[in-house]
């Protein structure tokens, strides 16, 4: 909402410049985003008497004028009606420059030369020629003349954009606005006539009769369904004819962001923006059968909205009809039908109250979020609509010299109660941590419109009772009033305290725990961690190979996604992080090992989705740059298993078994299940080359994903073994075997079929010659401690000779001499 | 003897290998050497002097023995060094490369947030991603149709599930597994989503940090003295708190927390908008239907709850200025933050 600095002013004077009033609005929680100075660009643009007028000699529709300036007479032509003898206008003097740069010069116009231009109020405020049947600007008599624009009007000004949150539905019009500055700068209110008789803003709030209801309106308001809309006033004005608004009135309208069409309509839109009550003008005589029935449409209804646009309803929309039919759509757009025309002679100001959710439900089916919606959906005052119909009516009355008609036409089911809260100083205190008295309460609460009925001082009971003024839609109940007493009081000045009881925090959770070491391991193995997107492209899974009958080819979808990129839950933290793969491949960058951990989703039976968490890897290139000392290090399946043991070895996780080929996006011979404790943990290998070339991977990339859920379930603490007091024994051990057996299923059997044995360490494989073609030597080195003695070398070759048994019995396996 | 004695103590002095003292050595110390010669002439003094002619020579082949021990030190110390200088190596050369991994700047903030608020008694909860409707916004007094669903965009699952659009669901899950116990003191950390394009300030996946405390005497105040802790620990400097009052549904009063800017101190910066205040969190004291939907009773306890974005401090407290970049995983960026 933009709120004009001199339109705020004209209801409060306000002791500050408008910077410092929008700091103290901000901080009782009324947001000013941006406060900026409209400037319009003006000048040379004075008041000057028209002392003369002749007609022009050559075009019958121009007339020969002389003005004086004050200090200057000037020849002038104009066509405009307005353009006689005596009259005070608006002259823009030759080099005057107005809005839009548009500047003036001396110029002929059909042969006679003219001085300077006399203006209208759309080439004042806007630089655009006159509107049909606008007038140049009249000044009142005895205006004295050589006056410039500025002084006479209010061109330039500072304007407060405001963002105000959803419940300040009550500072939807600049009175609200103006009812909290004048609180917080103490100063008292000034209303107009009609809303002050009406007591809007008085500290009683609107309980107090509204105007009379005598006369005879002539038309008929029918509200078929009150719980759409409860009440309907329709107030009628006589002998109006068409004009356009005066300058300021205009000028307010084009800062707050509403466009100026007839003087109407304009009057419609200056009480919505002053009280936040959105008014509708009906051309009366075009409201067929003279009767307003305001009931929901029914199907393919339509009608033509003010916008020129022909609309077909959705169901449930509530639409304002006449005998013939829908002539708007409530609470959001009037129809074209009745519109306020050059010709209207008869208006009903429509000033209502329609539910909020209903109007808010059907300007988002229509996608009309138009500023009277957005001020119904947020709750107006239901005690206000006669008031500020009236309000409506003496300003055109008084501007365009139409004859309001007495009384209301009008249906009302709403009956409001007045809402009385009492508010206790203990609650305050225990909310807000700072005592109170009821006295400061009530001088708040007060100062913003509540009426205050009863005040208690009695330390165990004190409190003040209250009655919320019914423009405030927001409060409910006694934290409201806190928040209300806070904020008048100043957030700033309540103090500052310590959480009183002390507890012990931090991670409890030990699986959380857990995860932090974990992140701390790979980092510590040259890991970078990163976080990718959990909402992925469905292409992505595709890519990897995974089709709809995979779990993780059948992610959850979102509904409405903003881009079919983003439009799934992921279902592995593969897609990312092969994703992140290739956007550094396209850096340039040579190498990488990167890991996430973070949820997947996977549809479920249940109302929510199916999380679990998982850790996900992922590297290529060159890891670790060549060096005077030593070669370079790439990435790999060993190199990523390594990690793998020291993240297994750190969460005490053993006996865990690497199972040839995963599925895709993995290189069937080149990937394994990870398999602890018989259940398959996750996946780990080199990318498909289908993979790669679909991701426009140039090079081989290596990737592992582990079940975080799973992984937690096995972890074992470590346990203490005092270490052996004697030395322990060395002793290598070199086997061949046929080159496909299984170097792992080797090492398993050596470990369970020695003695004693600490270590078992691969530490060559060799497949040339002289090791016959078909087989490999594997050469293990193997560290024998018994905690109780020293092994004797009889021992150690017994133990040779049960451990080649086993694997001759078992691999074919021969000694390797 | 004393012209001797001069002669000898010049040729150990002379001797500038361990080989040559040696060679001194036995020219006069050997059992055949000068020293052991002078005895031999003994038998031609007189009786009474040999007592302290034997003296004397005892006491030159004394003098001479150390003399050459302390020659001997000072010449292996003098080898000593010469094998180290020949030792030596250029320290300049680079040592031994270890590629160090690294923490995401989101952890990284996250940690310190979490640290500093363990120091007060939170606790970490963490809660799920995928929400229903009821939690992440009928619970925390958003109905179906209320205008503040306006203020979150957000992405359905079905008509009734949702990607949460905010961590405050944790806030009744955390308090409905405490089942009524005090105090009540947790924060919830993890990602939210936002039907928000992506650009510079906006991420359609972003972190917040919820924190809930709740007992019989927790009061607005308390909620300024924990925020204004966390902040000036976790920006290491002294830090200006601002409470601006705002809307959330599920807290009643409620309040934007401002900081005064970490980057001008308050001066007024293009970070700050020239404001001198950072907007970093929304807080306030919640909701008495909230506490009722997490199974406490607001007329014998009361709590406040804060819910910060974790991309904005980790931003701030990094200087990154696009938070694209903390989603875009370049490995150039993100080893920026091996280091603490
Ligand atoms: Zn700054």
């Amino acid at each position: 909402m933009r709120v004009p600095w001199t339109w705020l002013n004209e209801y409060v004077d306000l002791p500050w410049d408008p910077q410092e009033a929008a700091h103290r609005l901000a901080m009782a929680g009324i947001n000013v985003e941006e406060l900026t100075h409209e400037k319009l660009g003006v000048s040379s643009v004075v008041s000057a008497k028209i002392l003369d007028v002749k007609p022009h000699p050559r075009n019958p529709g121009q007339k020969i004028g002389l003005l004086d300036t004050g200090t200057e007479r000037l020849q002038i032509v104009s066509g405009a009606p307005g353009f006689k003898q005596g009259n005070i206008t608006l002259v823009a003097k030759p080099g005057a420059t107005l809005p839009g740069g548009l500047t003036i010069e001396l110029k002929e116009i059909d042969g006679v030369a003219s001085q300077g231009m006399a203006v209208c109020t759309n080439e004042l405020l806007t630089g655009q020629p006159p509107r049909p049947f606008e007038d140049i600007i009249l000044l009142p008599p005895g205006t004295a003349l050589g006056i410039p624009a500025g002084e006479l009007f209010e061109l330039d000004d500072w304007v407060m954009e405001l963002d105000l949150t959803v419940n300040y539905s009550h500072c939807l019009g600049i009175l609200g606005i103006a009812i909290e500055a004048a609180a917080l700068a103490k100063r008292s209110l000034k209303l107009p006539e009609v809303l002050a008789r009406w007591n809007w803003a008085d500290t009683h709030g609107s309980q107090k009769p509204e105007p009379d209801h005598k006369g005879d309106p002539e038309f008929k308001i029918d509200l078929p369904q009150p719980e759409f809309c409860p009440r309907y006033v329709g107030k009628v004005i006589e002998d109006v004819r068409f004009a356009y608004s005066p300058v300021n009135m205009e000028r307010r309208l084009l800062l707050a962001g509403q466009r100026p069409l007839n003087l109407i309509v304009d009057v419609t839109n200056y009480v919505m923006l002053e009280t936040g009550q959105p008014l509708h003008a009906f051309d009366a005589d075009q409201i067929k059968g003279k009767t307003i029935i305001v009931r929901s449409s029914s199907p393919g209804e339509r009608v033509v909205t003010l916008d020129d646009v022909d609309r077909e309803l959705p169901e449930n929309t509530i639409l304002i009809t006449d005998a013939s039919g829908p002539i708007g759509i409530a609470g959001v757009m009037g129809g074209k039908a009745t519109e306020i025309t050059e010709a209207t002679r008869k208006v009903l100001i429509e000033s209502a109250y329609f539910d909020p959710l209903t109007v808010r439900l059907g300007s988002q089916k229509l996608k009309l979020r138009t500023e009277a919606a957005l001020r119904f959906e947020k709750g107006v005052d239901p005690t206000a609509q006669a008031a500020i119909a009236e309000r409506a009516a003496t300003l055109i009355a008084d501007l365009s010299g139409g004859t309001p008609v007495p009384g209301y036409a009008e249906t009302n089911y709403l009956d409001v109660e007045p809402k009385r809260i009492v508010l206790h100083m203990r609650i305050v205190e225990r909310l807000l941590g700072t005592k109170f008295s009821p006295e400061t309460c009530k001088n708040i609460l007060e100062g913003i419109n509540f009426q205050v009925e009863d005040m208690r001082t009695h330390t165990e009971d004190a409190s003040v009772s209250v009655v919320v003024p019914p423009r405030r839609v927001d409060i409910h109940g006694e934290v409201d009033l806190v928040e209300e007493v806070a904020r008048h009081y100043g957030y700033d000045n309540l103090g500052t305290g310590d959480l009183s009881r002390a507890v012990p925090g931090g991670i409890t959770d030990p699986g959380l725990l857990h995860v932090e070491k974990i992140r701390d391991l790979l980092a510590s193995h040259g890991g970078l961690e990163c976080v990718t997107n959990s909402l992925v492209n469905p292409e992505d899974l595709a890519s990897l190979g995974w089709d709809p009958d995979d779990p993780r080819g059948n992610p959850v979808r979102l509904q409405h996604p903003l881009s079919s990129e983003e439009s799934v839950l992921r279902t592995s933290l593969l897609p990312g992080l092969v994703k992140v793969a290739s956007s550094n491949t396209r850096s340039g960058i040579q190498g990488l090992f990167a890991w996430e951990i973070g949820r997947v989703f996977f549809p479920s039976q249940e109302l929510l989705p199916v999380e679990t968490r998982q850790i996900g890897l992922v590297s290529y290139g060159v890891l670790r740059p060549k060096t005077w000392l030593g070669g370079q290090e790439e990435s790999g399946f060993y190199r990523m298993k390594g990690v793998i043991d020291s993240l297994m070895s750190l969460l005490g996780v053993a006996d865990v078994k690497y199972l040839p080929k995963a599925g895709m996006p993995f290189h069937p011979g080149r990937s394994a299940k990870i398999v602890a404790n018989m259940s398959t943990i996750g996946e780990i290998g080199d990318l498909h080359p289908v993979c790669l070339k679909r991701l426009d991977l140039p090079m081989s990339v290596t990737a592992c994903w582990l079940s975080l859920e799973g992984l937690l379930s096995m972890v074992t603490p470590a346990e203490s073994v005092a270490p052996s007091r004697f030395m322990p024994v060395e002793r290598d051990l070199a086997v061949i075997v046929p080159e496909d057996v299984s170097g792992g299923e080797v090492i398993d059997s050596i470990s369970k079929t020695g003695r004693h044995l600490v270590a078992v360490t691969l530490f060559d494989v060799w497949k040339k010659p002289p090791v016959p073609e078909g087989y490999k030597s594997l050469a293990f080195r193997l560290v024998y401690q018994p905690q109780d003695r020293t092994l004797t070398e009889e021992e150690l070759a017994e133990d040779r000779d049960r451990i080649m048994d086993k694997l001759r019995q078992d691999y074919k396996a021969v000694l390797r001499s | 003897m004393a012209e001797m004695e001069v002669r000898i103590l010049q040729q150990i002095i002379e001797a500038s290998t361990a080989g040559e003292l040696e060679h001194v050595r036995i020219k006069y110390l050997g059992r055949k050497g000068e020293i052991s010669a002078l005895l031999k002439n003994i038998g031609n003094l007189a009786p009474e002097q040999r007592p302290a002619f034997g003296a004397a020579v005892n006491a030159l082949r004394n003098k001479v023995s150390e003399m050459i021990a302390s020659r001997k030190d000072e010449l292996d110390r003098e080898a000593l060094e010469q094998s180290l200088l020949r030792d030596a190596i250029d320290v300049s050369l680079p040592g031994e490369y270890f590629e160090v991994g690294g923490l995401h700047p989101l952890t990284k903030s996250l940690r310190e947030i979490t640290s500093i608020l363990s120091g007060m008694g939170f606790t970490v909860y963490e809660s799920r991603e995928t929400e229903t409707d009821e939690m992440n916004f009928v619970k925390l007094n958003i109905a179906q149709g209320h205008p503040a669903r306006d203020m979150q965009e957000t992405f359905y699952l079905t008509e009734t599930t949702l990607m949460r659009t905010h961590t405050s669901p944790g806030q009744i899950r955390g308090m409905l597994a405490l089942e009524g116990r005090l105090p009540v003191r947790f924060i919830v950390p993890g990602r939210v989503y936002r039907r928000d394009p992506t650009d510079a300030s906006h991420h359609p996946v972003f972190f917040q940090v919820e924190g809930l405390a709740i007992d019989v005497d927790v009061t607005f105040k308390q909620l300024r003295g924990v925020i204004s802790t966390l902040m000036n620990r976790f920006f290491g400097q002294d830090v200006r708190i601002r409470l601006r009052p705002s809307y959330f549904p599920f807290t009643e009063p409620s309040c934007e927390v401002d900081i005064s800017c970490v980057f001008c101190r308050g001066e007024g910066c293009s970070v700050c908008g020239g404001s001198g205040y950072l907007e970093v969190a929304g807080a306030g004291m919640v909701h008495p239907q909230v506490l009722l939907n997490g199974g406490y009773d607001p007329d014998k306890v009361s709590g406040f709850a804060f819910g910060f974005g974790l991309d904005r401090l980790a931003m701030l407290k990094y200087g990154i200025d696009d938070i694209r970049l903390l989603y875009g995983n370049d490995k150039r960026f993100l080893s920026q933050f091996r280091g603490l």
